[in-house]
Order: structure tokens, then sequence, then C-alpha cells
């Protein structure tokens, strides 16, 4: 056991789902050639002026609302000056003293256990473009696609006090944006990121010890174990009499290790003041209002709404709300077939374990919430069997399609054939008469033993109801 | 002298500016008697209300999310060093 | 035609009636720069083949019927404002070959009426100075007197309106640049309401108090010129959204009753008394035509010049860090990206402008922040709050533009104190965001123009230009023999 106790928090950056970006019109897609989607305001040409889009102030606002924070009624913009060639204006955009969100609390679950962590504020800022680095002709190459594009900066209280707690609450922050509507939280595409503040203090000491900022933490893992191995990094230096230095870190990923970087501004003087281009906007009650209630359904709502209203586990509900592209798909799959039980049975059957396989990419699924609603329809109905249905998500999965078509095709329908049926069984019962004897002196067990010969004779031609029917009337006779 | 030295290189170093010698003299006696110019104000003693500023614009008065086409690469490189539809900077040094 | 001193007016109706083409006009003009300009230095760039292109096309509206205030109209716009394909260089080395890809919203308005650009203006190195002297290519000279200055920024638009190398100008006004240059040179110069004109693609130097405006040879011109260029701009936030009246509605109603207030801190021992009795004579004048003048006070004009200086020079820290060498502009040697952008500012910028750099940094470092940039702000709303009062009992103010007339080239040099508070009478109106206009009220002994400046209430330029005109129909201007 560690002497030490950690205590961390975090800035969370998240890009925005505007469709242009937050201070001029070019498009705010991920990616593109370089400088493609670039204008004179976002390549910081002189003359330019920024102006402020209104939906990232509504999605901030959005944010705010889903981490309870106290809305600003008055707010504006400063400047972040600092050179870097990523940074074309050389002041970033941001807000300091008046940012659109104060003082919030979300809830987080640890191994059963709940939590409150309390967020100190949410403001709204532009993101840096993209340098590549050449290193032969010791040159890096610019690309100001990014630049412009907006992020919510989501700064906690430093309230975390094992990356358990940090891992808790970052799958909370990114399921609440996107069922918000806010950022898509593809972390491997950098659309969140986080920065973690940690430091270490001896166990029931009060004050807390000097800090590090650990920075370049690109997936959950990632953070979980640089947050292990800087928490280490501390303790021996405590241990071996040195004091930690307040500084940024980056994590190196595949050596394991934290090291110091240099700062950006030798002086980290980033001389804010209040940006004289953009003015500060005012909200009337009515505005927050009808931003308040056009925040869709939330992960909590919505497994409460599967429980409650819709009869669905409690532990399938939170599989299906733990991805929300599982979740509006399953919504859909609800729309066109009303038997939410069936559905929600199939996906956490049969499509989880397929998503978790690798086998399914529910960001490129090749059919939709109906066609999987069809499948299971004809399932519950009779119309194909287990085996079958398997086959025909398969080949959903990998071409897309109808179901009926498929079935049609590969011919998988039960076909109800009456005649073979009969045929079938009257062998099978006439080949075994032992068993039969069996069942007619009271020995029911031996009836599975029927059904299960009849199912594999009869490849699907008939249903299990009328095999079941029909063994039952032939061996009572 | 209102600044010394250290604060003119400080200075020098926020606005990436640099001086030989005889121009750091020069330029401290200049912004010596600039500055003390400037703290006049000081004997000013309102305190600022940044809410009361009056230059707000309403919520409804921000841009429309409404993406429009971008410029063409060329034109925003044709006054900067360039390769690749990218704009050449020496090596960062971190 | 006789260009000397010609009105907008005058040259839209020869053009109207056939007397002259645009070409032709555009021709004179251009005849004008090449022999005088090498004298003046007003122009940093003459946009010969431009320009005749321009009136070309000037003249198919004009032939179709389709001409409106400016078409087929020449002017010069001061090299601060971009215009597409033609060289923007603020006057600084730093953008000796900056040709922008882009048009301000201004240039694209006065290019929907078909006017015709003749050249870039010279100004003081991005707009900061009141004498065109810390230009990097042309230090224009005063028409009046080739020995001195012609003021600043707009030096080189006040000066070529004065020359008639133009029959009008844009020039941009962040203190004074607008005002001092055209009281200097005297011509007729208003700096609008903040908000009224669009800033997109005005290079900035302090964002919260420059504005762009015209400077003509009377204020009738300055109001046609302004009815094109004002407006809301959807690319520039801090325009306002207000309705653009015709600002020659006004223009010749009796100003009967109009009470004009007269801070007595404007007419201090500051001011030489060749200035202040001019412009009393002015006040006189208009007094004689039924105006009240209205004694007043304004007490927190003390701190004008630290507020105005602060706050610009903050501002223009920020702004001008952009240019780092890499994305265009001047750029240095270096092999590393630290060593370039200190080698590009250090070789591109001047002395001045780098001087204001240095002192706004100083305003927003931590440690300082509180003391100056803030105090500057707490100052600012005490300015606001000071002309609101006196506009509460009066409906203009009367000042004088600058303390002195234009000095000899050289007076200033090395003395950036004094340079400064030569801007007292004219940045407060920048600070409160007031519009103010400045028209010739007289001329010294040595025949050199003296300025007085109307300043109005927020958006009301309609009443300071029926005031500045009102003045201006009983004085008999003198045109430099130049």
């Amino acid at each position: 056991m560690s002497a030490f106790y950690p205590t961390m928090g975090l800035e969370i950056h998240a890009e925005l789902l505007t469709k242009s970006k937050v201070f001029c019109t070019c498009s705010a897609e991920f990616g593109g050639t370089p400088n493609s989607r670039c204008c004179p305001v976002c390549s910081g040409l002189p003359g330019t002026l920024p102006v402020l889009n209104q939906k990232a102030v509504e999605y901030i606002i959005k944010a705010g609302y889903v981490m309870n924070c106290d809305i600003s009624r008055f707010t504006k913009w400063d400047r972040k000056n600092y050179f870097y060639p990523d940074l074309p204006k050389a002041y970033q955009i941001s807000q300091m003293p008046r940012p659109v969100c104060l003082a919030g609390t979300v809830k987080i679950n640890v191994k059963g256990e709940e939590k409150v962590i309390r967020i100190n504020r949410i403001h709204l800022e532009e993101d840096a473009g993209k340098l590549v680095h050449d290193e032969v002709n010791r040159i890096s190459l610019a690309d100001y696609n990014r630049c412009g594009i907006p992020l919510i900066e989501i700064v906690t209280e430093p309230d975390f006090h094992s990356s358990d707690e940090v891992i808790a609450f970052l799958e909370k922050i990114k399921l609440l944006l996107q069922y918000a509507g806010i950022c898509d939280c593809k972390m491997e595409q950098g659309s969140i990121r986080c920065d973690v503040n940690i430091s270490i203090a001896p166990k029931g000491s009060t004050e807390l010890g000097t800090r590090t900022e650990l920075k370049n933490l690109n997936s959950l893992k990632a953070i979980a174990r640089a947050i292990e191995v800087e928490i280490e990094r501390q303790e021996e230096v405590i241990e071996s009499g040195e004091r930690v230095i307040q500084e940024t870190r980056r994590f190196n990923d595949a050596l394991g290790e934290t090291t110091a970087m240099r700062s950006k501004e030798d002086a980290h003087d980033y001389r804010y003041f209040p940006d004289p281009d953009i003015p500060p906007i005012i909200f009337t009650e009515e505005e927050l209002e009808a931003i308040k209630n056009s925040i869709p359904e939330l992960p909590e709502q919505r497994v409460e709404r599967y429980v409650n209203t819709l009869g669905l586990k409690k532990a399938d509900a939170d599989i299906i709300v733990g991805d929300k592209r599982v979740c509006d798909f399953f919504d859909e799959a609800t729309k066109a077939y009303d038997n939410p039980k069936a559905i929600a049975n199939y996906i956490v059957g049969e499509l989880t374990r397929r998503i978790n396989l690798g086998e399914v990419d529910m960001d490129a699924l090749k059919f939709t919430g109906a066609d999987f609603a069809r499948l299971v329809e004809l399932l519950q109905t009779d119309k194909v069997s287990q085996s079958n249905a398997k086959i025909i998500l398969g080949e959903l999965v990998e071409n897309g399609g109808s179901p009926d078509k498929i079935a049609d095709e590969q011919d998988l329908w039960i076909k109800e054939d009456n005649d073979l049926l009969a045929k079938v069984v009257d062998e099978i019962i006439a080949n075994n008469p032992k068993p039969v004897e069996q069942y007619k002196s009271g020995d029911q067990k031996v009836f599975g033993f029927f059904m299960g010969q009849a199912n594999k004779a009869l490849k699907g031609a008939a249903s299990p109801k009328a095999i079941q029917d029909y063994l039952r009337k032939k061996l009572s006779e | 002298m209102a600044v010394d030295m250290k604060t003119i290189e400080h200075l020098c170093s926020l606005s990436k500016l640099s001086y030989d010698e005889e121009g750091m003299e020069k330029v401290m006696g200049e912004m010596s008697s600039i500055i003390d110019l400037m703290d006049e104000i000081k004997s000013f003693d309102l305190a600022y209300d940044d809410t009361k500023d009056g230059n707000e614009i309403r919520f409804a008065d921000t841009r429309e999310d409404v993406p429009e086409e971008s410029f063409p690469t060329e034109k925003l490189l044709a006054n900067a060093e360039n390769t690749d539809g990218c704009y050449v900077v020496p090596k960062v040094v971190e | 035609m006789d260009l000397t001193r010609a009105k907008i007016r005058d040259l839209r109706s020869a053009l109207d009636e056939k007397k002259i083409s645009a070409a032709e006009l555009c021709g004179e003009y251009l005849k004008r720069i090449e022999e005088q300009d090498k004298n003046l230095l007003a122009y940093i760039t003459v946009t010969k083949e431009k320009a005749l292109s321009d009136a070309e096309n000037a003249q198919k509206l004009i032939d179709a019927g389709k001409a409106t205030a400016l078409t087929g109209i020449p002017l010069a716009i001061k090299d601060n404002i971009c215009t597409d394909g033609v060289k923007t260089t603020c006057s600084s080395r730093m953008l000796e070959n900056f040709i922008p890809p882009y048009n301000a919203t201004v240039i694209e308005k006065l290019n929907a009426e078909g006017y015709v650009l003749l050249g870039k203006a010279s100004m003081d190195e991005f707009a900061m100075g009141g004498s065109t002297q810390t230009s990097a290519f042309a230090k224009t000279k005063n028409p009046y007197d080739l020995e001195r200055v012609p003021g600043g920024s707009s030096g080189g638009s006040a000066a070529a309106v004065a020359a008639s190398l133009a029959p009008a100008a844009l020039g941009s006004d962040t203190g004074g640049s607008i005002r001092q240059p055209s009281s200097f040179c005297g011509v007729t110069g208003i700096k609008p309401t903040y908000g009224r004109v669009s800033r997109y693609g005005l290079v900035a130097f302090a964002s919260s108090l420059d504005q762009i405006g015209p400077i003509a040879n009377d204020a009738h011109d300055c109001a046609i010129l302004l009815n094109s260029i004002c407006g809301h701009d959807r690319h520039d936030a801090t325009s306002a959204r207000v309705q653009t009246p015709d600002f020659t509605e006004k223009l010749g109603q009796p100003i009967k009753g109009m009470k004009i207030a007269l801070p007595k801190e404007f007419y201090s021992e500051a001011i030489d008394d060749c200035v202040k009795k001019a412009v009393m004579d002015a006040a006189h004048e208009l007094e004689k035509q039924g105006a009240v003048l209205v004694d007043c006070s304004m007490p927190g004009l003390k701190y004008a010049i630290p507020a105005y200086y602060l706050i610009a020079c903050a501002e223009a820290a920020s702004n001008l860090s952009r240019f780092d060498g890499i994305k265009y502009g001047y750029r240095g040697e270096g092999r590393t990206f630290g060593e370039l952008i200190i080698d590009s500012r250090n070789k591109g910028f001047g002395e001045e402008v780098k001087r204001r750099i240095l002192l706004g940094n100083y305003a927003l470092s931590s440690g300082y922040y509180d003391a100056y940039y803030k105090k500057a702000l707490a100052l600012k709303q005490e300015i606001i709050k000071e002309y609101s009062e006196i506009f509460e009992q009066c409906d203009v103010i009367l000042t004088p533009t600058a303390p002195t007339p234009a000095y000899k080239i050289g007076a200033q040099d090395n003395d950036p104190v004094k340079m400064y508070t030569a801007d007292i009478c004219t940045v407060t109106v920048n600070i409160a965001g007031l519009p103010g206009i400045s028209t010739t009220c007289g001329y010294t002994e040595n025949g050199l123009p003296i300025g007085m400046s109307v300043i109005g209430k927020r958006f009301d330029e309609q009443t300071i230009l029926q005031c500045a005109n009102a003045f201006e129909q009983g004085f008999s201007p003198v045109a430099p023999k130049f």
C-alpha cells in the first residue's frame, strides 16, 4: 500500500458538431486536403474579423445544462496571446473571466458506488491548426483546416482520486455529449481530448501536493496508464527526497513513461484581454429555456424509459444505452416492429456480440434498424428458424439487403410442408420403437430426442410448433 | 526610470522583438518616459465594470451555422512560402 | 475641366451630362498624380491600369443610365484597406509585397457602385502616428507647405484631396487619424460612429477604436461618400444593426437653436492661441446663424491620453502578433521558428510600431493588467458617461481638431511623448465611439489651415454634417498653391 493519496482534475476539450467553424463559414468537417477548408478569416489574414457561430453557443449551453451548470446571462470572449505556428492570429479566441457555464455537477458510478464530480467551468474556444514535422528538411508544414473548429473546454474540480474515477467520468461525459448531440467524442480522431492535472500528498494530509499536467493522452487506456505511471513517478520523486516540479508532461504510450515538455511561451504570460472584435452576448430566459427544452433524451432517461415503459431488463437497457449508435439503432428497430423485448434480446445476444468481435462496425452499417426488426419479427413468428436467422444476420452484416429477400434467395423459410412433416415424423416413430415405448409409459424426457431428430431431418421445412403438435398427436395414438 | 532593463527584456520576449545593446538603452529611455505619461492614469480611481460597456449583442444576432465554400488554397498561400498546400515553417523547437 | 478642389457632386453631373467621360476624368487625375505626386508623396501605389479599366466599366454603367452617386468617381484609398489583387502595405516594410486575396467590405460597396481606384494613399506605419512620417515608403508632405507634415495617420489621403490628386479619399481613424490630417491639410474628414462602417478588411490597429471614414473637400461630399460605405456587415460583428439614413438629408437645414457645447478643457493652454481663436471665431459665426453656445466641462480629458494609448496599444500588440513572417509579409531569416519570427519582426516593423507593441504588452502583462489596461477601460466608461451628460444638454460639441497647425517635418522625431500628447483633442471621440467631423475654420498668418471638430451623439452623423456644412456655407477655403 502506498503512503500517498493522489488527487486529479481534468481539462477536457470536445469538438462541437457544428456544420461551420466557430468564427467563419468554412466547413467544420474532419479531414480534407491541407488548407482546403480555410478562408481569409481562419487563416488569420490581416483585416479579417471573427463572427460567432450561434450553434456553437447553443451547444455549449446544452453542455452546461447536461452537466447541471449555471449558465451565465452575460458572456464574453477573450484573446489568449501566444506565438506558435499552428495559431495563425497568434492568439486563440477563448473565454477567461466570463465563461458560458459555471459550477456544475456530474454523477458517476464507480464499482457500484455513486460519486459526484464538480465542474468548475465550461468555456467556448477555437481549435488550432496542425503541424507536420519534416525531420529531414528540418521544417514543419502548417495546415489550418482545423483552425477555428469550435471546442468546449470542460474544467473539473480536483475531485478524482483514482484512474477508475477518471475513466468512469470520461465515459459518462462521452455519453452525455453524444446523446445531447454536442460532440461525437471520437477520441481516435481527436474530437475529444483530455489533459489530467495530477498531484499526490501523504495520506491524511489536507493540503494538495504540487501538480503536473499530463498531455498527449489519446485513449481511455492511455489515460489510465499515464495516471498510474505518473503517480508512481511522483512517489519516487518524493521518496528520494526531491520535490515535484509544476510542469507539463507528455505521456509516451509506447515507452510507458511521462516526460517533461518545454512550454510554448517561455514566460506563460498569455495576456488575456477581452476580444474587441466579438461583442459580449446576453441571453434572455426564453432563449435559454428554448435551448434547454431542445436537449434530446439523455442516457439516464433512456434507461428509465426502456425499463419502465418498454419492460426491458435493467442490464439489457444499460448495454444498449452504453453505445449511442446501438441505442439509436434499437429505437429505429422498435419503430418498425413493436416488440422491444424481442429486439433487445436479439441486440444484446447477437448484435453486440458481433460488435465486440469486430465483425460489425456501427459506423458503417449496411442494414437499417428496420431490417433488423424484420429479422426479429420473422424469428418471433416462426417464419425462420434460429439457425437460419443467424445466417440472415450474417448476410445483412456482410452485404446488407432485406431479410425476406435473403431468405428467398437462400431458401431459408420455414415451409410448413405438412406432407413432408408427416412423412418424416412417421418414419422417425417407426424407426425408434424403444423411445416410443418409453414415452408412452410416461417418460416425457424422450420427447426432446424426437424434436431433435425431426428438426435435423426437416431442416427448417416446418416450424418448431408444427413439429411439436404433430409429434404429440402421433405419440399419443 | 519607470522601467528597468529586465522589464524591457521581458517585454521584448513577449513581443518577439530584439534590440542590440545600444538599442536596448534607447528603448528603455523611451519606454520610461512613455510609461511616466501612462502613469497619470493611476490617480484615476473608479473601478471597471465589464457588464456596463453597453456593447453586447443579443444571442439571436449571432451568425447562423451555415457553411459556405472555403477559399482556393493557392490564393490563401500566395503570400507565403509554401509546399504541398502547406505553409513552410522552420523547425519548431520544443 | 478644372479639377482644383472639384466636388464629387460636380463631377457626378459632369459625368452624367457627358461633359467628360469617366476615362477622361480618371486620366486627368492620373496626369496630375504623375506630375505632382513626386513632390507630395501622397500615394504609395498608383493603380493606373486598373483605374482606366475601372473607368471603362463605369462608363458603361453611366451610358446604360445605371449610374449611382460614385459611378466613375475616382478615389484614393488609404493603404490599410484591403484591395483584392492590389498591394496593401500599411506603409510597412512588413507588408511591402502583400497582395490581399480579398476586398474590404467598403471596397466591395464602392465596387458595386463602379468607383474608380486611383491608388493607395500613404499613411503612418500601421496607422500609428500623426505625421505620415513613420511610413516606410512615402513620407507625405503638406501641400500648403512642403516642409511641413500633412498630419496622420491618413496623411496621404488628406494631402491627395487637398492637392486635388483625388476628389475624395477613404481614411481610417483610431485616435484622430482622419480628422487631424484633414485639419492640417485644410479639407473635411469625418470619423463615423463606431459600428457605422464595417471594419472587415481594414488592417486592424486598435479594433475597439478603428473606424473607416471619408476625407473630401467639404461636408456634403463626406455625406455622399458616407452614404455608400455604411451599413451592417455580416462579416463584422461590431458593425451596428442600425438603419443608414441619407446623410445629405439635413444639409442646408438652418441650425437655429442648435445647442453647441464648448468643454473648457479643450481650450486649455495646451492649445495654440491661433487655433483657439480660429475655433472660437467659428463658434461665434455659428452663433450668428442661430446656434446657442453652451459652456461645459469634461474633467476626464486629463486622463484621455494614457487611457487611449493603453487601450490602443494593448489591442495593437495583439493585432500585430500575426505578423510572424510565415503566412504573409516580410520573412526574415532563422533556423528555427523562434529565430525567424524575431528576425521578421525586427526588420519588418518600424521603431514607432515596435514601441507601441512593447507598451501594449506592458499594459497587458501579468502584474500590470489591473493598474493599466483595466484602469483604461474604467476610464473609457467614465468618458462615455461625461459625453452623455453633455449630450443631455447639447446637440453637438465643438473643439479644436489639433493643438497646433501642421508642424515642421522632424519636429516631433524621437519624442514619442510629445507625439502622443498632440492627440489630446481627438482621442476621446474614439474612446467613446462617437462621430466627429473636422472642417477648416481658418488659416494661420502663414496660410496654414486650422481645423475644428464637431462631435455628435452616437449614430447622429446627420447633425454634425449639418453643423459643419452650415459653417462651410459662409467660409471660403483657400486651395494650396501647390
